[in-house]
C-alpha cells in the first residue's frame, strides 16, 4: 500500500470522534466485519488509527477506497465546511431523464481534459443527492488528498452545494464539468453561504415552515391565562404591545425552526438622511457602509430581538427576506422614484 | 493584581487630584470643560520624534493597565531593575510556577527608556521592558526572540504628576504584548519593588464613542480603511454580533457637519454624531444599535475594544492616542 494512502487513511480516522469510528467504518465497508473485531476500540485514537492502517494494508487499500471513507466523514460531519450554493439554467423547459452513469462519465471526462491530475469519487445518497469529492493537482504535481472541494448535486433539482476549499482557482473548471455533465446551458452563484448544508438546503428547496397564517390559535393565549392566575397584584405592562410584537414576529418569521445561517452581509448605498434640524450632512452622494450580522443561528437571534426590545416589529423586510430570497449577501441602493423610505436590492 | 499595602492607598487619598475648580472630572470621562474638550492635537512634527523609534508600537495588540505612582523608581537604575526583574523570573520558574510546561527557556530581560512618548516636559519618559527568550541548547550567539513587550508611559499627564510628592514617579498607563502569565510575573515584581498596583483599564462604550469621533475627524490618506463600530448583544438567546464599517471619507464628511468650532469637541457633537450613525442603521434594519452593547472601533488612526485592548495603527498620532489613555489611567487611579 502506498505510504500517502496510508498516511491519509490514518489522518482521516483521526478526525472521526473516537465513539463513531466503528460506525463509520462499517458504512465504508471495505474492512471486514472479522476484521474490526480484531481493534479495540477503546483505546486512544493514535493507537486505533494505527490498526486501522495495518488492516487496510493487509487488504491493499488505493486511494480510489480512501477518499470513500473521506466522503462518508464530511456527508456526517458537513458544518465543518462553508458551502455555497450555485444555480443551472436550462435553455429550454424539457424534463430530460437523468442518467446516473452518463453524468459520471461527463463529469470526469470534462475535468480530466482540461486537467490530468486530479482524484474524482462519486457517491449518491437517499436524497437524490451525489456527492462528488475532488482532490486538485497541478499540471506537474499529484493530486494533494488534503486539498479537496466538495459538490453536492441534487439531481431533481438545478442546485449544487459546493465547498470550494481552498482552491478558488478550481472553482471556474468544477462548474464547467457540472453544466456538462448534467446537459445545462449555465451555472451562477447565489449570494447564499452557510456552514449548515442542511440549512441551506431548507432555505432552497423551502423546507421551513413559512410565513404562512395558520387556521389554529396558538397556545400563547394559553400562556398568559396561567400568567394571570399566578398572583393578581402582578401586572403586565404593555400586554398588548407585547402580544402584537410575538403575532407580528409569527406573521413575518413563521412558526417552525429558522434555518441556521452564520451571517448576513449588506453593503449599503444609500443617502445618508436626517431631521433637517440637525443641520447635518447632506450630501447628494451615497453614504457608504458595509454591515455585518453574525450569530451561532442568526434568523433565530434577529427573531428575538424584537421581543427584547432591541428592534422594532415588524423587523425589516431587508433581514426577514433571507430565507425567501435565498441569498445572505446583499448589496442595497436607494429606490428612485415615489418611496424614499424603500429600497432595491439587485 | 491589586497591591494590599495600605502605604499606597493613603496617599492617593490625601491629595485631592483635581484639575482645578471650573473644570471637574466627570468620573470615568474624558475631563470636559464646561466649553469642551480639546482635540486630538495634530501630527507630530518630525524635529524630534523619529517615527523609526516607535514603528515597532504599532500594529500590535497592547492589554491596558492602569498603574498608581512608582515609589522610588529612578531613571539611573534601568539596568539594575533588568538585572532583577531577571532574576525574579528565573526564582519563580525554580518555584514550578514556569510559564510554559515542558520548555525551557532561558529569559532575558532588558529595560530601556523611550523618551519620545511624553506630552509635557513634565511627563516622565515612557519605560519600555522587554523579555527575550533563547533556548539553552541553541549556540552562544544565536538570534533571541522577543516573547514578552510591556512599557509605562505619561502622556500629558500633569493632573496626576503635580499633585504627587517627591519620592513618587507617575506613569499611570501600561500595555502589555504576550502572554498574560509574563505579564502577571512583570507586574508582581513591579508591585513588590514600587508599592504600586496594576488594574486592567476598560473602556465604557461612552468612552468608546468619544474615541470613534475624534479618530474619525483625522486627516488620512486615499487607501485609509474603514470607521468600523462593533456591537455585540450577548443575552439573547441566540447572542448576535453586527459589525458597522463606514467608507472613511464619508464618516469624516459627516463628522465634519456636527462638529461646530475647530479645536474643540463637546459631548453634544459626539451624541449627535453617533445618533446619526444609530438612525441610519435603524432606518434600514429597524434595530435600535443604543440598545446594544458597542465594544470595539476601529478607524485608520487606532481601533480600541471594551476590554482594554488598543492597536496604534499611524505613529504620528500615537501621541495623541496615549494623551487619551493617559487620562483613562489617571481616572481610574483617582
Amino acid at each position: 500500500m502506498d505510504e500517502t494512502v496510508a498516511e491519509y487513511i490514518r489522518r482521516t480516522v483521526l478526525k472521526i470522534p473516537r465513539d463513531e469510528i466503528k460506525t463509520m467504518l462499517e458504512k465504508w465497508g471495505f474492512l471486514s466485519e472479522t476484521q474490526l473485531q480484531t481493534v479495540n476500540f477503546h483505546q486512544i485514537k493514535e493507537n486505533i488509527s494505527l490498526d486501522v492502517v495495518q488492516l487496510c494494508e493487509e487488504n491493499s487499500a488505493d486511494i480510489k477506497q480512501a477518499a470513500v471513507l473521506d466522503i462518508i466523514y464530511n456527508h456526517i460531519y458537513p458544518n465543518k465546511r462553508v458551502w455555497s450554493v450555485y444555480q443551472m439554467n436550462k435553455r429550454g423547459e424539457e424534463m430530460e431523464f437523468f442518467d446516473l452513469t452518463d453524468f459520471k462519465k461527463k463529469f470526469k471526462r470534462r475535468l480530466r481534459s482540461a486537467l490530468k491530475n486530479v482524484t474524482i469519487n462519486f457517491r449518491e445518497y437517499e436524497d437524490n443527492a451525489i456527492w462528488i469529492r475532488i482532490a486538485w493537482g497541478t499540471p506537474y504535481t499529484k493530486p494533494n488528498q488534503y486539498k479537496t472541494s466538495y459538490a453536492v448535486y441534487h439531481s431533481q433539482t438545478p442546485y449544487v452545494f459546493i465547498s470550494a476549499s481552498v482552491l478558488r482557482s478550481n472553482l471556474p473548471l468544477l462548474c464547467q464539468a457540472l453544466v456538462v455533465a448534467s446537459n445545462y446551458h449555465d451555472i451562477r452563484e447565489m449570494e447564499l453561504r452557510s456552514h449548515s448544508l442542511n440549512s441551506l438546503k431548507d432555505i432552497v428547496f423551502k423546507r421551513y415552515s413559512q410565513n404562512f397564517q395558520t387556521y389554529y390559535p396558538r397556545p400563547l393565549q394559553e400562556r398568559n391565562v396561567a400568567l394571570e392566575s399566578a398572583d393578581p397584584r402582578i401586572v403586565q405592562e404593555s400586554r398588548n404591545e407585547k402580544e402584537r410584537i410575538q403575532r407580528v414576529n409569527r406573521e413575518v418569521f413563521g412558526d417552525g425552526p429558522q434555518p441556521k445561517l452564520e451571517f448576513a452581509q449588506y453593503k449599503l448605498e444609500t443617502m445618508f438622511k436626517s431631521d433637517p434640524k440637525m443641520d447635518v450632512l447632506d450630501k447628494k452622494e451615497p453614504f457608504r457602509c458595509l454591515v455585518k450580522f453574525s450569530s451561532p443561528h442568526l434568523l433565530e437571534s434577529l427573531k428575538s430581538l424584537a421581543p427584547a426590545g432591541m428592534a422594532d416589529a415588524p423587523l425589516s423586510p431587508l433581514l426577514t427576506c433571507i430565507p425567501q430570497k435565498a441569498r445572505n449577501y446583499f448589496k442595497i441602493r436607494e429606490k428612485k422614484g415615489f418611496f424614499p423610505g424603500s429600497f432595491v436590492s439587485p | 493584581m491589586e497591591s494590599a499595602d495600605g502605604a499606597a492607598r493613603t496617599l492617593l487619598s490625601i491629595g485631592r487630584l483635581s484639575r482645578g475648580p471650573p473644570f471637574g472630572r466627570a468620573h470615568g470621562r474624558f475631563g470636559l470643560s464646561p466649553s469642551g474638550r480639546l482635540l486630538l492635537p495634530a501630527p507630530r512634527s518630525q524635529e524630534n520624534a523619529d517615527p523609526q523609534r516607535t514603528a515597532f508600537l504599532l500594529r500590535k495588540q497592547w492589554t491596558l493597565y492602569s498603574v498608581s505612582p512608582l515609589y522610588k523608581f529612578s531613571n539611573a537604575r534601568l539596568r539594575d531593575y533588568a538585572r532583577l526583574l531577571g532574576a525574579f523570573i528565573a526564582a519563580e520558574k525554580q518555584k514550578g510556577l514556569a510559564v510554559e510546561v515542558g520548555v525551557e527557556l532561558d529569559i532575558k530581560v532588558a529595560v530601556s527608556s523611550l523618551p519620545d512618548l511624553k506630552g509635557s516636559d513634565q511627563d516622565q519618559a515612557a519605560i519600555l521592558v522587554q523579555l527575550s527568550s533563547r533556548s539553552p541548547a541553541s549556540p552562544k550567539n544565536s538570534e533571541e526572540k522577543l516573547v514578552w513587550s510591556g512599557w509605562f508611559c505619561c502622556v500629558s499627564g500633569d493632573e496626576l504628576s503635580e499633585n504627587v510628592p517627591e519620592d513618587f514617579t507617575c506613569l499611570p498607563l501600561f500595555l502589555a504584548n504576550g502572554a498574560e502569565s509574563y505579564t502577571s510575573i512583570v507586574g508582581s515584581w513591579f508591585q513588590k519593588t514600587f508599592d504600586c498596583s496594576f488594574c486592567r483599564l476598560a473602556i465604557s462604550p461612552l468612552n468608546l464613542s468619544w474615541m470613534a469621533a475624534m479618530w474619525t475627524g483625522c486627516k488620512v490618506d486615499k487607501t485609509a480603511s474603514a470607521m468600523e463600530l462593533v456591537f455585540s448583544v450577548p443575552c439573547l438567546p441566540q447572542p448576535l454580533d453586527i459589525s458597522y464599517a463606514i467608507h472613511p471619507e464619508d464618516a469624516k464628511a459627516l463628522w465634519d457637519t456636527v462638529q461646530k468650532t475647530p479645536g474643540e469637541i463637546t459631548q453634544e457633537e459626539v451624541d449627535v454624531f453617533m445618533d446619526c450613525l444609530y438612525s441610519h442603521f435603524h432606518r434600514h434594519f429597524k434595530i435600535h444599535l443604543s440598545a446594544t452593547k458597542l465594544v470595539k472601533v476601529s478607524t485608520p488612526i487606532a481601533s480600541a475594544h471594551c476590554d482594554g485592548i488598543i492597536k496604534f495603527l499611524q505613529s504620528q498620532y500615537l501621541t495623541g492616542v496615549l494623551m487619551l489613555l493617559t487620562e483613562l489611567a489617571i481616572s481610574q487611579i483617582q
